[in-house]
């Protein structure tokens, strides 16, 4: 595991309490399912909220809620769902959009690249995927907040080095960043964003309108 | 190295069950009933230790008290279903039962967003949380993890206890504390990086 390329331990830590918007929980569950290493701190992570879960203060709770459940438990053998196998989304984003890449509607964005949106949330958070043939240049742009970037499929480069499928690209506010899609294969990536994203060419911040972002 | 501390494994290999979770291998027996029997009395004991835990987590990340109820019926008809998922090998049954509580939590907020939405809209924005009765720890029940955080600096403490107990993001917790993002962010690394250790060491 390049450690450069995976997400610090902070962002774990709130991962596992349930502190993070549901956009960057998705984040963070579909990357650690690249990494047996992350997936273990975020069960020592959950080790500590299982604890406090043991010693937290006791709120009342109606006993009809226990008779409601128990009028509704099924007998049966609960049918439990396979995880959906897809050879590009890990578990936790097939789970998220029902299917698979090519279960979605992919709009145009810009030659050779395609988009789609997946949430919108709180501080402007967008979670949208991204589709770009190989060889492309993404239009150079800053960013109003974070920008993370989990590599699905293919790889990219930016000035911190190559990113490939299972490594997390964090790019905060200060950052000018133009990723390079590698030659070859098209390259699916996960992407986190907050507030539009802030294009430098004049060509780019015309199409932004259409493409929402 | 992990925090496996209770797990019904555990229990019988632990040579100092006081640092045990009070019960985690009774728990996981009981879950197996669950899983393998339907047995609704094991359901009603889970149900009766574990729901006005669930409860109060939940009020104290801000999940409104009128919507809690329901919460608490969706993580309890979880483990019913899904007991048959439950691995004492890898987590302690209040692990779990913890995991699935945040995972129904983060589920219902995203379902109240929907993406087509202008995020503009204020019906995007979190609602105003309601102030839920705080959610203390309970000193008489320690648990080796709750000893650990009791041995962390007290400003590393607060930090990893908003993340869980009130479910605040780094810049919330930075805004609370009056303290810069990034001291928040690396209070927070600190604090894990020495419970995994000290966690670890018990095993």
């Amino acid at each position: 595991m390049n450690t450069a390329h995976t997400i610090q331990d902070e962002w774990l830590l709130s991962y596992a309490a349930g502190a993070l918007t549901p956009g960057r929980s998705l984040m963070v569950a579909a990357h650690a399912a690249y990494h047996d290493g992350l997936q273990e701190k975020v069960a020592d992570a959950e080790a500590i909220g299982g604890a406090l879960l043991d010693a937290v203060d006791l709120s009342n709770v109606d006993q009809r809620v226990l008779e409601h459940l128990l009028d509704n438990l099924n007998d049966a053998p609960p049918e439990i769902a396979a995880p959906r196998a897809d050879e590009i989304f890990p578990d936790p984003l097939a789970e998220f959009v029902d299917g698979g890449a090519d279960s979605l509607k992919w709009r145009f964005m810009g030659p050779g690249m395609s988009n789609v949106r997946l949430w919108n949330g709180p501080n402007d958070e967008r979670l949208w995927l991204l589709r770009a043939r190989g060889g492309i240049a993404m239009p150079e742009h800053g960013h109003n907040g974070d920008e993370w970037t989990l590599v699905l499929k293919g790889a990219f480069n930016t000035s911190q080095g190559r990113f490939a499928v299972g490594d997390m690209d964090i790019a905060d506010d200060a950052m000018e960043h133009q990723p390079l899609i590698e030659q070859g294969e098209e390259c699916i990536c996960l992407v986190l964003t907050e507030g539009p994203l802030r294009f430098n060419s004049l060509a780019a911040r015309m199409v932004q309108p259409l493409i929402g972002l | 190295m992990s925090l496996r501390l209770t797990t019904g494994n555990d229990h019988m290999q632990a040579q100092d069950s006081s640092k045990n979770t009070p019960d985690a291998a009774h728990f996981a027996a009981l879950l197996q009933l669950i899983a393998e029997k339907r047995d609704r009395t094991a359901f009603v004991e889970i149900f009766e230790y574990f729901a006005p835990r669930v409860k109060s987590f939940l009020l104290g990340q801000g999940v409104a008290p009128a919507a809690a109820d329901d919460v608490l019926q969706e993580v309890m008809l979880a483990v019913w279903n899904k007991a048959k998922l439950f691995d004492p090998k890898k987590a302690a049954p209040s692990t779990w039962i913890f995991a699935i509580a945040r995972n129904k939590r983060i589920d219902r907020i995203r379902r109240e967003t929907k993406p087509e939405l202008d995020p503009e809209e204020p019906n995007l924005q979190p609602g105003a949380e309601e102030a839920a009765d705080d959610a203390v720890l309970d000193t008489q029940r320690k648990s080796a993890v709750a000893e650990a955080m009791a041995d962390l600096p007290q400003e590393q403490r607060i930090c990893v206890e908003l993340s869980f107990m009130k479910g605040l993001s780094h810049g919330e917790i930075a805004e609370h504390l009056r303290l810069p993002l990034g001291t928040v962010k690396s209070r927070i690394r600190l604090a894990f990086g020495r419970l995994r250790s000290e966690l670890g060491d018990l095993q």
